[in-house]
């Protein structure tokens, strides 16, 4: 026994470094990233007094591009109510009738304003921390995007803050497609650029260009379908031939996120449950 | 005591400046200043080998904690923290004395503690790329990435130290 402990007592450095790099393992491989613990999320009380604070001093910069971006999009968006209620009172003298019931798909979507207090482009797997939580009723899953594009997915939840997956990180797949099609791939993140991305298993008869713009399928509950993603760069066959590559360049500009939008899904929960039900049928 | 006070000193003034700086510097789109890692290279030689390894156990998580990557950090901190010594002994065949010293620029002359500090911010940056690269693995890239961020963690440490020294210099 004696000889046991003096045994230990002289390899304790070896005792003590295995434990911390099994600790770090655990760490590292024991959870998915969705079921992670919000106190080891830059979520926690600690780290979001932190970067509020640095959100606080750099918050100001790159207003002037961000207020321009807004600007666009708030132009495009104009022509586009100008273009649909164009349309709308074509159809109305059509039917001959006064009101058209809207689209109920319309009504399922909600949103909430946050601010990026943190956000990281350098790493392989970036996240972005916003400064609305449980308490203004964000939730897991839910989508971000901001005026250029998508952003990324809620994944760890604090009370007045909340984590979200960026789409730069491989962890995160996003369904979309090419816009004007019904045909659908799933986009990842390389980890070479934070301007592009590839679009994989897009089908080979697929008819597209580079130019051609990419939004969501809409067919994962987290987003509604049509959200920008960004417009193909570049294409490539893919190893078994069948599936082409797309590279894709995003439209959200990663490096300097200001504000973003929080998308809640009013039916998530329906569909993901009909589909859970679905696969263990 | 006073030394203590001196290492938490350190340490939260480590963590504040890579959380809010550090982590944010993507030089030429590969290479990420680790300057943190500053605090576990100075510890004095004389600490026991299992305080070294809390330490740097601690540090990395809170690193960690604040950039979303749980156990990455602290990893690569535990794996240098255990290699200071086998790396200074290495380097000093010859059996000169540095057992009571606190690694630096002026306590270990300017040749030996760039070896030091360029060896031990590259079995970091290995460790760190890695385990970053288990989820996607890009050969070249990793390399790329391993190298560059190497430079500049040594780069800066080296003016950090350098500018520390002075700060010692004025205060005796």
């Amino acid at each position: 026994m004696r000889n046991l402990i003096d045994f230990l007592w002289r390899h304790s450095s070896w005792i003590v470094f295995a434990f911390y790099v099994v600790l770090s393992c655990v760490l590292l491989f024991g959870r998915n990233p969705y079921q992670r613990s919000v106190y080891f999320s830059s979520a926690n009380r600690v780290a979001v007094v932190v970067y509020d604070l640095q959100s606080e001093v750099t918050s100001y910069l790159g207003l002037r591009q961000a207020n321009r971006d807004l600007q666009l999009r708030n132009g495009e968006l104009e022509m586009e109510v100008v273009n649909l209620k164009e349309q709308l009172n074509s159809y109305r003298a059509a039917a001959g009738k006064d009101t058209i019931p809207a689209d109920s798909v319309l009504h399922d979507y909600d949103f909430v304003v946050a601010r990026v207090v943190n956000n990281s482009v350098a790493q392989t797997n970036n996240y972005i921390t916003i400064d609305k939580g449980r308490a203004e009723g964000i939730e897991p899953e839910m989508g971000v995007v901001d005026q250029n594009g998508v952003v990324g997915i809620i994944n760890v939840v604090g009370e007045h803050h909340a984590v979200a997956i960026s789409v730069l990180n491989p962890k995160l797949r996003l369904s979309c497609k090419v816009k004007g099609s019904d045909y659908f791939g799933s986009l990842v993140w390389d980890a070479v650029s934070p301007r592009y991305a590839v679009l994989e298993e897009m089908p080979r008869h697929v008819e597209f260009a580079p130019g051609d713009t990419i939004v969501t399928s809409g067919y994962s509950s987290v987003f509604p379908e049509g959200l920008m993603i960004g417009v193909i760069s570049d294409y490539k066959k893919q190893r078994d031939d069948n599936f082409y590559a797309l590279r894709v360049k995003l439209s959200t500009d990663f490096s300097c996120l200001g504000y973003v939008r929080i998308i809640s899904n009013r039916m998530k929960e329906e569909q993901d449950q009909l589909e859970k039900e679905a696969r263990y049928e | 005591m006073s030394n203590w006070l001196r290492y938490l000193f350190l340490f939260i003034v480590m963590v504040l400046l890579q959380v809010t700086i550090g982590n944010d510097i993507h030089l030429f789109g590969v290479a990420i200043p680790f300057f943190y890692i500053y605090f576990i290279l100075r510890l004095p030689l004389s600490l026991s080998i299992n305080w070294t390894l809390t330490l740097a156990f601690v540090l990395g998580l809170t690193i960690d904690i604040f950039s979303n990557t749980p156990g990455m950090n602290a990893l690569a901190c535990v794996v240098m923290a255990a290699l200071r010594k086998p790396v200074l002994n290495l380097y000093t065949p010859r059996g000169e004395d540095y057992a009571e010293a606190i690694p630096s620029i002026r306590s270990f002359g300017m040749s030996l503690y760039v070896r030091y500090l360029l060896t031990l911010s590259l079995c970091f940056c290995v460790v760190l790329f890695l385990v970053e690269s288990l989820s996607l693995l890009n050969v070249g890239r990793l390399i790329l990435r391993v190298v560059a961020s190497t430079a500049l963690t040594f780069l800066v440490v080296l003016g950090m130290d350098s500018l520390t020294k002075t700060g010692r210099e004025k205060r005796l």
